[in-house]
């Protein structure tokens, strides 16, 4: 392990970096003057963009030990990489469905943590940061088995907040309302005018309000642990 | 001072003299804000903070209907508007519950509660007009989850919270997003009060505030004035009745 370069700019590490929230945050980081490395299936317009299922453990942990390598540093590790699936009655559910999702928003989440960990205990510092969804606050119907992947990352975030809490690393979670990404389709439940009514912004989310949350967490959120930050349009209150 | 240059948000900051308050002046100015700092009274620091930043001193007390009037018509009058507000003055005194002085017990409520609901009420109109706003209420852990012998300030800080909800769903959908902020153990001046209170020293009054805190530290005024900016700022246009709680892992989203 060399020692951190301090005459270069950190590093911010965005999983699902292709598109969407991560594409969003890894090209706000940028802007701001760091470094990204993007993990995604699919090449992201990052300073590193490394090819990677984030299901794949051993995977995850070459591709962000070489990162790091690379960079000389990891400051900054956002876990984006998920995908959505709605309309589904929990009966349909199947068992391939319920594994896949699991595997990729709560193990994508453990994955990442687990690789990108080693290098900010190494150096003492560094913020991990886990976009969750509104949805697992208050719950929703027909999509039960990516809502209880992102309340299982809430519960990783605020125990593994707790965990490295006598440490300088902090772990934190976003939790956007419905956001106008591909995720959602065009003929998703969450785009319809009579949902987006119900929500005291009437609107759907941007992914550059989700991105500025991630940021503000890791530049100015020394004092959050295990808090989960809200940019919903006030999908929940 | 001259009304707001086109484009020139203004915020208005109570509790502004000394401390968090006085911190958010500073952060917001920087950040491009014209600012009104309020306190109870200007003892001479309300007008030096506001002639460092270019701002305006509005003193009076907030929990007197008249002096808030007053206060929100010096504010447009000079300035021409409020884009923001930070509602962040605050009395406290701990007591325990059955033996504390009803009328100090009234007091905190009617200062950091109902002092602030007329704040709002005076500012709305003039959100309204300018098609939207924030309001950014400053509450307290001790909100979130109380405290010993802090049952009126926890009272009325957990007000602010459902305030921040209320007004939330009520004001969002004409563009005036109210959040709030939920600090818990932070390095002000007030933990000198509590350190006399408990004859110890400062430095032991510090160490005995970081035992509490799971992450072992003391917020900065800093740090809660970077969570005000955020959500003042262009980042924080998606948040609505939230609680921020930037609390070392205290409270963990309890709010």
């Amino acid at each position: 392990m060399s020692a951190p370069d301090c005459s270069m700019p950190p590093v911010a590490l965005v999983t699902g970096a292709a598109s969407g929230i991560g594409a969003e945050t890894a090209a706000l980081f940028r802007r701001r003057g760091w470094r990204t490395a993007g993990i995604d299936l699919r090449p992201s317009d990052t300073d590193q963009s490394v090819q990677c299922d984030v299901t794949d453990a051993a995977a995850m942990r070459a591709a962000i030990d070489g990162i790091a390598a690379k960079a000389g540093r990891i400051d900054a590790a956002v876990s984006a990489a998920g995908y959505y699936e709605e309309g589904i009655d929990v009966c349909d559910i199947s068992r391939a469905q319920w594994d896949s999702m699991l595997a990729v928003i709560l193990g994508g989440t453990v994955n990442t943590c687990a690789a990108v960990l080693p290098h900010l205990m190494a150096r003492q510092g560094g913020t991990i940061i886990a976009i969750s969804s509104e949805l697992a606050l208050a719950g929703s119907a027909t999509d039960l088995h990516y809502v209880a992947a992102k309340g299982a990352v809430l519960g990783l975030v605020k125990s593994l907040a707790a965990e490295l809490a006598a440490t300088p690393i902090r772990v934190n979670a976003v939790a956007p309302g419905p956001t106008d990404t591909p995720l959602l389709a065009a003929d998703s439940l969450w785009r319809k005018p009579d949902y987006l009514a119900t929500l005291p912004l009437g609107r759907l989310v941007r992914p550059d309000e989700v991105a500025a949350t991630v940021y503000y967490l890791a530049t100015e959120g020394v004092m959050y642990c295990g808090e989960v930050l809200s940019p919903n349009a006030g999908a929940v209150i | 001072m001259v009304p707001a240059a086109p484009g020139q948000a203004v915020a208005l900051v109570t509790g502004a003299a000394q401390g968090l308050g006085r911190a958010t002046a500073l952060r917001l100015a920087a950040d491009g804000f014209v600012v009104a700092v309020n306190d109870v009274a200007d003892d001479g620091r309300l007008t030096d903070l506001a002639g460092q930043i270019g701002g305006l001193a509005v003193p009076g007390d907030i929990a007197d209907p008249d002096a808030v009037t007053n206060m929100t018509r010096t504010v447009i009058g000079r300035l021409g508007r409020v884009d923001t507000l930070v509602a962040n003055a605050a009395a406290m005194e701990m007591g325990p519950f059955l033996t504390q002085d009803p009328q100090i017990w009234w007091r905190q409520v009617e200062v950091n509660l109902s002092g602030h609901f007329r704040v709002i009420q005076s500012v709305v109109p003039h959100m309204r007009g300018a098609g939207g706003g924030r309001i950014v209420l400053i509450a307290s852990g001790w909100g979130v989850i109380g405290h010993p012998n802090a049952t009126a300030y926890a009272a009325s800080k957990a007000g602010l919270i459902a305030l921040a909800k209320g007004l939330g769903r009520e004001l969002g959908p004409q563009g005036i997003l109210t959040n709030a902020i939920a600090p818990a153990y932070i390095d002000t001046e007030q933990l000198r009060v509590d350190a006399a209170d408990l004859g110890i020293t400062l430095d032991e009054m510090r160490q005995r505030y970081r035992e509490l805190v799971p992450t072992g530290q003391l917020a900065t005024v800093g740090d809660i004035a970077g969570a005000v900016a955020f959500l003042a700022g262009p980042g924080g246009s998606a948040f609505v009745g939230q609680v921020l709680q930037p609390s070392g892992g205290v409270t963990r989203t309890r709010a």
